[in-house]
């Protein structure tokens, strides 16, 4: 546990698209686990290493954000001193549309505010549960400018991706951004620790040459003027770049190792609590290898699915590797298979969706069929 | 409203002995029940969903799991500025210090407490029932009548009268007569254990009461007769819902029972009349692959590789491939090793339960934790934190206590840890 470093978290991210799904809301919002949201690992690693000071940052799309975080209380951030910060974009009150200038000041404001020497940095698009005591004192014992996290993940990884080329040291020597051939399986996390005024620095001067907005991989990519370090996170890592990396990341929640690295590993992961009902089972329910959440009404079958919140499955309906969110309803005779059901959709009976494990249809918020 | 209109008090201090090894180191409100909540849940969600926001919880026997489990009052809102829920034990004061020696010198004890918040009535509850209720409709009623006090009845069956406080009405349900427990009972209104009093009016009869050396300073016994004798205008008011004492292991197991066979009648999901609960903060349940779960309840942490059938599983409990339940009430991190097959058995909080071990309604025959005392209906009830040897036999109507002595060839315990 540290107490010297505050937390930048960007909530969204405008080169990664899950369609209909992102449709509604920013990145870090998205719904993951079955009670949980994207941004709530994050949020926790953070809180979890003792971080006591969190910024949001946010483009647009935050209401749904907003709703989750509310003022940080399910994160132990609803504090008198530092806690949750949400930095939408300022909006001058003359300006028509937002101007990009203004995104960066806001987090200049908020950097020079806080007392701690360190910052992270993550993205909205992985994750992961650990805490970040010795990627600091692996970036102070290095003698770096700035440290990155960085996993090997084979070539699984979908773009964006951003390759590292690592020398001997443990220095950055390169960066290669979704690469046609990977010359290394060392992909950033996307997940920075550096000295707050060196972050000032440089966002400042990012603002000075007229760079739109902040940009993890461009500080990254500061290698030649900056010693950058690498630093090797060897646990569970789920990145989410798109729809089909999604209902991996998923379903690989279905896989002993993966959940207990993510679940069970004394680190606990936080978020909004709703209070509901305890989920009940019936009768002819028949349940194998899912994660069901709390709320749910479960008269039909399910195999291999995660189930969201508050959820009804009726009878004889079969419910096979699916992602079903939060409100869904899914009446009698249904067989759905391979299928992402956005928050409050609405299945009527004797409907039969079958996707593809490698390109699983996707039903948007409040949808019925 | 700047001024407080009412204030309620939950007497919470009760160390509810009928629960047998339940409440030995936890006192009833606190017990786990119906998967996600505690007793203590119902009274306080419904004190919120009325619109009371000043709640004294009144703790005495055992509060230590209590005090924490109810805090700040935050999981129900009752952390306000200016109001919340205030846990009241009992005090020391320069004229010497008391314990709560009845339901009524525990209010009486805190009668600055009431004071200080000066509101114009006071809500009364026991933290024994669960049960949805509106407060806000019968202090309407308590208004609207004119009424000194009213008190909530309920209409049990008429055979059962005798084993509850029974309420004698006239016209308008004006109270004539209160009997405790009668044997031949005129009527079949039961009182629940839910008061309001016009604060003035109670405040008079407490100080009356504390007075009185011959009294049991209890509410039932002496405060309502006190002011029927008085000729103070005491009102039932009639509640139709659904409503359970949970006061003994056969009636706590029938409870959570209720919560699988007829759901629609507590109603938990109700968005309109939720009941809050303190979050444990796990993930998910997960139920593996050739796990069946029927007819039973299910909350956040529980991963389940067996069979479990009609029961009510509070959160992390692991029931491993191989293990049968079947009716049973598991509380919190309750652990079923492979081959166990449990039947009737409620269990509290952290026990492991051996492999191959063989307990509750189906294992004739007696032991030595047999006890017909507490257990009844074949229900076996564990205390929490034991590790249950592998293969052990406990038969129906078996409270296994580890403060019991037993002789050494029959000792089931393999160790047992603070939880």
């Amino acid at each position: 546990m540290f107490n010297n470093a505050m937390g930048l978290i960007l909530a969204d991210n405008k080169k990664i698209s899950l369609g209909e799904l992102s449709n509604p809301r920013a990145l870090s919002a998205m719904p993951f686990g079955g009670r949980y949201r994207i941004i709530d690992f994050m949020l926790s690693n953070m809180v979890n290493s003792g971080v006591k000071n969190v910024g949001l940052l946010t483009y647009n799309k935050y209401k749904s954000l907003m709703d989750h975080t509310g003022t940080g209380g399910a994160w132990s951030l609803d504090r008198k001193n530092d806690g949750l910060h949400i930095l939408p974009p300022y909006v001058n009150s003359e300006a028509t549309n937002i101007s990009s200038d203004e995104e960066l000041t806001g987090v200049i404001d908020f950097l020079r505010q806080s007392r701690t020497p360190y910052v992270i940095v993550a993205g909205a698009n992985v994750i992961l549960n650990t805490t970040f005591d010795s990627f600091i004192k692996s970036h102070e014992e290095s003698g770096a400018d700035i440290s990155v996290m960085y996993n090997r993940d084979g070539t699984k990884y979908g773009n964006p991706s951003y390759i590292l080329d690592i020398d001997e040291d443990g220095f950055v020597r390169d960066m290669l951004f979704n690469p046609a051939k990977a010359t290394s399986q060392k992909c950033s996390l996307g997940i920075l620790v550096l000295r707050k005024d060196l972050l000032i620095d440089i966002l400042a001067r990012q603002m000075a040459h007229g760079q739109s907005h902040f940009g993890i991989h461009s500080i990254v990519k500061m290698f030649d003027e900056f010693k950058v370090h690498g630093f090797e996170y060897s646990g569970v890592v789920l990145r989410i770049n798109n729809v089909q990396s999604y209902f991996n990341a998923s379903m690989s929640l279905l896989t002993d190792s993966v959940r207990n690295d993510l679940f069970w590993s004394g680190k606990p992961i936080y978020t909004k609590v709703k209070d509901e009902a305890p989920t009940l089972y019936f009768d002819n329910a028949e349940m194998s290898d899912s994660i069901v959440s709390d709320g749910c009404r479960i008269y039909g079958k399910v195999e291999s699915s995660v189930i969201f919140r508050s959820v009804t499955i009726a009878k004889n309906t079969t419910i096979k590797n699916c992602v079903i969110m939060q409100d869904v309803h899914i009446s009698e005779n249904c067989h759905l298979e391979n299928v992402i059901l956005d928050k409050n959709a609405f299945v009527r009976p004797g409907v039969r969706l079958v996707g593809h494990p490698d390109y699983p249809i996707v039903i948007g918020k409040g949808a019925g069929i | 409203m700047a001024r407080t209109e009412v204030v309620a008090m939950i007497l919470a201090g009760g160390q509810g002995s009928r629960l047998g090894v339940l409440t030995k180191t936890v006192a009833k409100p606190a017990v786990p029940f119906g998967s996600r909540y505690r007793i203590i849940d119902f009274p306080l969600s419904n004190c919120v969903n009325s619109g009371i926001e000043i709640v004294g919880v009144l703790t005495q026997y055992q509060p230590l799991a209590l005090n924490t489990y109810v805090g700040n009052g935050h999981p129900w809102d009752l952390d306000r500025n200016n109001a919340g829920a205030y846990i009241l034990p009992p005090f020391q004061s320069n004229s010497g210090s008391d314990w709560y020696k009845g339901t009524a010198n525990a209010i009486y004890q805190n009668m600055s407490f009431i004071d200080d918040n000066d509101p114009e009535y006071v809500v009364i509850l026991s933290g024994d029932h669960i049960y949805k209720m509106d407060y806000a409709a019968m202090l309407k009623a308590h208004i609207e009548k004119g009424a000194d006090a009213t008190i909530a009845v309920y209409e049990v069956p008429w055979e059962e009268a005798p084993r509850f406080g029974i309420l004698n009405t006239k016209e308008e349900d004006v109270i004539e007569e209160f009997e405790e427990k009668p044997a031949k009972p005129k009527s079949n209104l039961a009182s629940m254990g839910v008061y309001i009093f016009t604060w003035s009016v109670l405040r008079q009869a407490l100080i009356e009461d504390e007075a009185d050396p011959n009294s049991n300073n209890d509410f039932g016994k002496n405060i309502v007769p006190n002011l029927l004798a008085q000729g103070k205008k005491l009102c039932a008011y009639r509640f139709a819902g659904y409503w359970k004492d949970v006061g003994t292991i056969s009636s706590l197991w029938e409870t959570n029972m209720d919560i699988l066979d007829k759901p629609e009648e507590i109603n938990l999901v109700d968005r309109s009349w939720k009941i809050f609960s303190r979050n444990p903060v796990k993930p998910s349940h997960f139920i593996g692959a050739g796990a069946k779960v029927k007819n039973s309840a299910l909350t956040d942490g529980c991963r389940i590789f067996g069979d479990v059938e009609h029961s009510v599983l509070s959160e992390s409990v692991i029931v491993e491939k191989g293990a049968i339940v079947k009716d049973c009430v598991l509380m919190p991190g309750v652990v079923v090793k492979e081959g166990a097959r449990i039947e009737r058995c409620v269990i509290d909080q952290g026990t492991v339960i051996g492999k191959n071990v063989q307990a509750g309604s189906f294992v004739d025959g007696e032991g030595p934790y047999t006890n017909h005392k507490i257990c009844s209906e074949g229900i076996c009830v564990f205390e929490r934190g034991l590790t249950i040897k592998d293969g052990a036999v406990i038969p129906a109507n078996s409270m296994i206590d580890s403060d019991l002595e037993v002789p050494e060839d029959c000792k089931i315990i393999e160790s047992k840890f603070r939880a």
